[in-house]
């Protein structure tokens, strides 16, 4: 089974989860960027985060054979802090760079005049890149938020099958799809969404356009999450082509709107050292390096 | 990055490398192995050009290539089919050849029975006490009959050089051509390995020569030292560079893997001389694209000097990720990818468009501002730089140097391998060089990436390694293969 994360933090997480992840049959994976827990206080703070997402950590995950791949924006919490605001001159440019599948998270946090503003400038610049954009939904006045968001992209330049709408539930999927938005589903250990009522929202809803994501971070989250997604639909009575369509086919489809997915092999990835000292492969010795 | 072209001329595979296998089992792993054609040497085991029921097996062959979809190219090598004693006697050249004429009339018979793309034919070694000329009145006379034959059948004759023989380079073919008064039916085959052994100008200068006569093509790896056929990666033939060139030449017709001393592991051989040349032809597209890509971004460059950072940082998605040498470098961490050399090689035009103090603002600015893939470009860039030049100015070294100091503290492997290649070696001072070469074999890197690195090395390294590898054993752990090539290397400079 292979699976694709289209949401996951994985700045937060650690070797072993990169480990755990590869060997439940995660190959590739979207992180975007968001907020740190710890609020920023000025620009330079975006740059190195931005910077680590498409160096550091897409190192780090290679060494475990899995793709990593990134979406850049402002995010709607931190778009309140005029110290943070800045950041959006500096985006465009990331916005060109390779694995760069999205723009995103962008959204709303408690809906302030600020958010909307640093929103509908990241849906335009969105359109301006060619790029999809990943919109998180609010945890407080979901449903509101949800319809809001909504009206804020029928008016942008940003075509809906280019926007996927995230952290949905039964309250709020069945508006996103009807607005021709992909719809995201977050499975978080006992908060946001479940395996069970996500089968049964694909049930309701189809599994067209559903993405599945376990939108692990630094908080109580579990990056195994679309693994046991996987099973829960196979045990709900979905078949083994269903999931692929669902975890692997439909991110692949959406992030690959951005033409930037980068999905072949990684270059002399041993499967067997994924799970332990990971920096090896390259061939330590002259002799085996000079080999012809 | 673009789909890569496919090869512009059909592989195939002779028979003659097929000898412990019959002729349909033949046909059939050629085609699973996705064999676009045959090079059938007639003779034993697998076509008696003098059997009883030529016609039918003929009509019923040529239906088996065309369900397999495979050409045909008609070889005459077979070496004891007119003499039981003598390998390829009578030759062309002999006194006596009528038995060969007769052959190589029956040869175009059977061509043109099976359709095939030619009929390839060499000239023999001449007897000794023949003088040239002789032998090139007997070739006249005797390839001229062919011909006419050749020429009512609507066959194309490939006459092939052999190391040894009376025509032995494409010029000698050329020049019995000439004589011939260039007919139209009459082409040349080459063998890339023979290249390696008699061709002055080598492979490419032999394909270039025989031009547009080119009808036939033979592929094996060769050394220059011997005619003997070898399966590729054992001899000096550059692969790449034959299928560019073929492909420069806009080649159309039959290359086909020649081992005739192999049969013993041919089913094998067939698969990895497939395996080989699709590698090499996706390096040749690969090489292709980024020459391409350098010529664009120069172009662009020269417009609008402002569109370097958007050239930088999409060069990937143009030109591939793909290592720049996938045989010695598998992962790219050694020699970088294809898309960090075009980087590197734009940052080295650099050094042409603009003064110094700018040239330092902009590689510090690609660097700052770039993805890893960007950061390594930049670093491959330092390296041609100080290549190209050996005194780099020093607003130049400067940035290069904090460039450098920055990829090393990483510890992403590629990036600290790109920081220890030319530049480095040429301006990074002893003790931060000594570290560099330390953390690549702390981090399990081929000590390959080190540019200079015998020249170097000292006596602190060499007791840095020690140390290294006495914590290492200390802790039970292997100690890589490079250390010791570092304290070996001590120990012969020792007074």
């Amino acid at each position: 089974m292979r699976i694709f994360d289209p949401h996951i933090h994985m700045t937060s997480r650690t070797t072993d989860d990169y480990a755990a992840l590869y060997a439940s049959g995660v190959r590739a994976l979207v992180e975007p960027a968001f907020w740190l827990g710890q609020p920023r206080t000025n620009v330079g703070s975006f740059i190195d985060y931005f910077d680590s997402l498409l160096g550091w950590e897409r190192f780090r995950a290679s060494q475990f054979g899995i793709r990593h791949h990134a979406t850049i924006a402002l995010n709607p919490k931190e778009a309140n802090d005029p110290r943070c605001v800045p950041v959006l001159e500096e985006i465009p440019r990331y916005l060109a760079k390779e694995g760069v599948v999205a723009v995103g998270e962008i959204g709303f946090d408690s809906m302030t005049p600020a958010e909307d503003k640093a929103f509908i400038r990241q849906l335009e610049l969105a359109a301006e890149f060619s790029l999809p954009a990943l919109v998180h939904t609010p945890h407080r006045e979901k449903l509101l938020g949800t319809r809001r968001t909504l009206d804020i992209i029928r008016d942008s330049p940003l075509a809906p099958s280019m926007v996927v709408v995230d952290h949905l539930n039964e309250t709020n999927a069945g508006i996103v799809k009807d607005a021709g938005a992909w719809m995201g589903f977050s499975i978080y250990p006992d908060t946001k969404m479940d395996e069970k009522r996500l089968v049964a929202i694909l049930h309701e809803y189809g599994t067209e356009k559903a993405l599945v994501n376990s939108a692990a971070d630094w908080g109580k989250s579990d990056p195994l999450k679309t693994a046991s997604t996987a099973k829960a639909m196979l045990a709900g009575g979905f078949s083994e082509s269903d999931v692929d369509r669902v975890l692997w086919q439909n991110p692949v489809d959406f992030y690959g709107q951005s033409g930037q997915l980068i999905l072949d092999p990684i270059p002399g990835f041993d499967e067997a050292e994924s799970g332990g000292a990971a920096a090896t492969f390259e061939g330590n010795s002259l002799l085996r390096g000079a080999r012809a | 990055m673009s789909t890569p072209s496919p090869l512009p001329f059909s592989i195939g595979y002779g028979t003659n490398g097929f000898t412990d296998h019959p002729l349909p089992d033949v046909l059939e792993l050629l085609h699973e192995l996705g064999y676009g054609a045959v090079a059938l040497t007639l003779g034993h085991p697998h076509l008696d050009p003098y059997a009883p029921d030529l016609d039918a097996r003929l009509g019923s062959l040529r239906s088996r290539l065309d369900e397999l979809d495979l050409r045909v190219v008609i070889e005459t090598g077979t070496r004891f089919l007119l003499n039981r004693k003598e390998k390829h006697r009578p030759a062309l050249v002999d006194e006596e050849a009528a038995a060969r004429v007769d052959f190589l009339l029956r040869a175009v018979d059977i061509a043109a029975a099976l359709n095939a793309e030619c009929v390839s034919f060499f000239s023999g070694i001449l007897p000794p006490g023949a003088s040239p000329e002789s032998g090139w009145q007997r070739l006249e006379t005797r390839v001229a009959e062919v011909l006419r034959h050749a020429a009512g059948k609507g066959v194309l004759l490939a006459i092939e050089p052999e190391p040894g023989m009376f025509v032995e380079t494409v010029a000698d073919a050329l020049a019995l051509r000439t004589r011939l008064g260039n007919p139209d039916g009459l082409g040349l085959t080459v063998d890339i390995g023979h290249c390696v052994v008699v061709e002055p100008d080598g492979v490419r200068g032999a394909l270039l020569e025989a031009g547009p006569l080119l009808a036939n093509v033979q592929l094996d790896d060769m050394r220059s030292a011997a005619h003997e056929h070898l399966p590729f990666g054992e001899g000096e033939v550059d692969v790449s560079l034959a299928l560019a060139t073929l492909a420069e030449l806009n080649y159309r017709g039959v290359a086909a893997v020649e081992l005739p001393r192999h049969s013993f592991d041919a089913p094998n051989l067939a698969a990895r001389s497939m395996a080989v040349l699709q590698a090499a032809w996706r390096e040749v597209q690969a090489g292709k694209a980024a020459e391409q890509w350098l010529q664009e971004g120069k172009a662009r460059l020269a417009a609008d000097p402002g569109a370097l950072p958007g050239l930088f940082a999409t060069a990937g998605r143009s030109v591939g990720r793909t290592p720049l040498r996938p045989d010695a470098d598998p992962t790219g961490v050694l020699h970088g990818s294809v898309g960090d050399h075009v980087r590197g090689q734009l940052v080295r035009h650099l050094l042409d468009l603009m003064p110094p103090q700018e040239l330092a603002e902009t590689v510090l600015s690609l660097y700052d501002r770039g993805d890893s893939s960007e950061r390594r470009g930049v670093l491959r860039g330092l390296g041609a730089l100080a290549e190209a030049q050996p005194d780099l100015p020093a607003p130049v070294v400067a940035a290069g140097v904090q460039i450098t100091a920055d990829a090393l503290r990483t510890n992403e492997t590629g990036l600290v391998a790109a920081a220890a290649g030319p530049f480095a070696a040429a301006y990074l001072d002893q003790h931060n060089w000594r570290h560099a070469v330390l953390k690549l074999v702390f981090m399990g890197v081929s000590l390959t990436a080190v540019t200079d690195l015998q020249d170097r090395a000292d006596d602190e390294l060499a007791r840095m390694a020690a140390d290294f590898a006495a914590e290492r054993e200390a802790a039970g752990r292997t100690v890589p293969d490079d250390v010791h090539l570092l304290l070996n290397r001590a120990a012969t400079n020792l007074p």
